[in-house]
């Protein structure tokens, strides 16, 4: 038994590594990799980065960008570099967050579909279906409105519309994985569906996913950014989204200080990045028809 | 089952599922915090009286299900029920107002990213590994993480306050005459230029990578080495025999977007003020204008299904396998 467990955890290690020796190959995938640490420790390091207090009216209205304030100020005198900079924070938590609800909400409707079969399969696909087709934004914009402007509602609303992609792609390897062998033993050998489940399909089921659930981070973050640009967001917290929509509204775009439209939205464009890049290159990992050289 | 017992079923279906929606929509609205009225009357100052008469024209004082019912009621005569805020029938703002602005906006974006997609993809695949490839390949990951109000507000930035190249905002020039309907249309092209450069820009990476990705499948089946063999020239083999197959994924993508066609870009036309479905759908959610929000949605949801049901009859009446199932 302990020798079992010991060639089990070596085996465990033998696939990190193998998985971390494909993984580095893919170029986009370290790049990502190393932007998302830069984002990491500026949004745990904030407070120790920022030059200012960002919700500190430290300068006088829309000053351009000086040594003193190298982004310049916003509409209300606050430091715009150092807004930027604590908004790492919340879309990390709403990229992060809603990711792994939409994750949740996706694999539970998928492997219960995919697993039973059925009328539950019927039902649970023509809703994952219905929400599929229906464009997601309006549906967000009337949700964000009934639930009211919290940052916690965002991230609801946001898993309650994401979850259909997720839900499709597990259930199809579901249907897959519940013909396998190793499956069919375990059920021939007494085990339940929920032990099968926990066991055997759900453990086998997130890697395939992986890259998915990444790219939904970069969806969440982006859709964040749009719902505060409307003005839906949560006022009391500084995301690049909301910096955006005060920006805007102020008529940045006119005044001699671009920077505060540029800053915020390059910050949006960073980290998007550094998600698509990873979700690429995993991708590239659980599916090796995809390997190439070179890249 | 034959071919007319599965259209009958399928229909049913279609009905179930557009009424569900439309009485799911129907009450989430009347969730909404705050009523109609506190909003129109703060804007317009409307006195007691003229408030009394407004909650009983729109049938505010009647118990939700009630309302329900009479909207059900109304829609099945074709009746899609007045604006709060435009007082104006809903179909008419929908369809003489916004419809025609959005479909100009979408279909035209849409199209062009999806021309130049397939280009550059058949373009990118057959190069495949190559730097030009790599480039173009890392380009439409970035066009994926890019927000598309954000790259609006950059190109306004750009061309329309630095080098006064386009307008700021609107569809049409206000105030303006025109002296004959050229005129007319060429002033609503400048002005539709910069958003539709916008959405083009950001649907152009997605539609890149899928036909990138089909094409180098395609390349890889036996016809195309068949065809390489027998000497063909390179241009005929691309075009004639590996573009032509890999386009099925891209345009069966198209013809599911009819949704996102119909439903505006809210984002993209709040950044131009563009007159479209998109900024209705914004101001209805704003306002509480329920009619036009059950509207527009009644309108997305028919819309997409009925097109669903459609590409269903297409494979059912091509591939008979798919009665049975």
């Amino acid at each position: 038994m302990t020798v079992l467990r010991k060639e089990r955890r070596g085996d465990k290690l033998e696939r990190l590594r193998e998985f971390w020796y494909i993984y580095s190959r893919n170029k986009l995938g370290v790049i990502g990799l190393a932007i998302l640490t830069i984002y990491i420790a500026i949004a745990v390091l904030a407070p120790v980065i920022a030059p200012y207090d960002p919700k500190a009216r430290i300068g006088s209205p829309m000053e351009p960008p000086s040594p003193k304030h190298l982004l310049g100020t916003d509409e209300l005198g606050r430091d715009i570099l150092s807004l930027v900079i604590y908004g790492a924070r919340i879309s990390l938590l709403v990229g992060v967050l809603a990711a792994t609800i939409t994750m949740i909400i996706g694999t539970l409707i998928g492997i219960l579909a995919g697993y039973f079969g059925r009328f539950i399969d019927d039902i649970l696909m023509r809703i994952t279906d219905l929400f599929l087709v229906i464009p997601g934004l309006p549906l967000i914009i009337v949700l964000a409105v009934v639930l009211g402007p919290s940052i916690w509602n965002i991230i609801l609303v946001i898993a309650l519309i994401s979850w259909p992609t997720t839900a499709r792609l597990v259930r199809s390897e579901t249907l897959s994985l519940k013909e396998r062998m190793f499956v069919n033993a375990s059920r021939v050998a007494g085990a339940s569906d929920f032990y099968i489940l926990a066991k055997h399909i759900i453990p086998n089921v997130l890697p395939i996913i992986s890259a998915t659930m990444v790219l939904n981070v970069v969806n969440a973050i982006i859709l964040e950014a749009g719902l505060s640009f409307l003005g839906l967001g949560d006022p009391t917290h500084i995301s690049w989204g909301t910096m955006l929509y005060f920006a805007n509204r102020q008529g940045a775009f006119l005044s001699d200080n671009p920077m505060y439209i540029i800053a915020p939205g390059l910050a949006l464009v960073g980290i998007g990045l550094a998600f698509v890049f990873i979700s690429y290159a995993l991708d590239e990992v659980v599916n090796p028809k995809l390997r190439r050289e070179g890249i | 089952m034959g071919l007319r017992e599965y259209v009958i079923r399928r229909l049913i279906q279609l009905v179930i599922a557009i009424f569900l929606f439309i009485t799911i929509m129907f009450f989430i609205f009347r969730l909404m915090p705050g009523d109609p009225l506190s909003l129109v009357i703060e804007e317009f100052a409307i006195d007691p009286e003229a408030r009394e008469r407004l909650i009983k024209l729109w049938g505010l004082d009647k118990p939700p299900l009630e309302q329900y019912f009479i909207y059900i009621r109304n829609l099945l005569t074709g009746d899609l029920g007045v604006s709060f805020v435009y007082h104006e029938p809903v179909a008419d703002v929908i369809i003489s107002r916004k419809l025609l602005n959005t479909l100009a906006l979408l279909i035209s974006s849409h199209g062009m990213a999806m021309f130049l997609g397939m280009i550059l993809g058949v373009w990118a695949a057959w190069r495949r590994g190559t730097a030009i490839d790599m480039a173009a390949l890392t380009t439409s990951l970035i066009l994926h993480s890019i927000p598309i109000f954000w790259l609006g507000i950059v190109f306004l930035m750009i061309f329309a306050v630095k080098y006064r190249l386009f307008p700021l905002a609107g569809t049409i020039t206000p105030a303006k005459t025109f002296e004959n309907i050229f005129e007319y249309i060429g002033d609503y092209l400048w002005h539709m230029f910069l958003p539709m450069m916008t959405i083009t820009v950001i649907r152009l990476g997605s539609d890149f990578l899928i036909m990138r990705n089909t094409m180098i499948s395609v390349t890889k089946e036996d016809y195309i080495v068949t065809a390489m063999a027998k000497g063909l020239p390179e241009k005929v083999i691309i075009w004639k025999h590996a573009a032509r197959n890999a386009m099925l994924p891209i345009v069966t993508l198209a013809g599911l977007d009819m949704a996102t066609v119909v439903s505006g870009a809210v984002l993209t036309e709040s950044v131009f003020s563009w007159d479209g479905i998109g900024r209705l759908i914004y101001e209805a959610a704003i306002y509480r204008d329920f009619p036009v929000l059950q509207g527009v949605f009644f309108l997305i949801v028919v819309v997409v299904l009925v097109a669903n049901f459609l590409t269903d009859l297409m494979y059912a009446y091509l591939d008979p396998r798919v009665r049975y199932e």
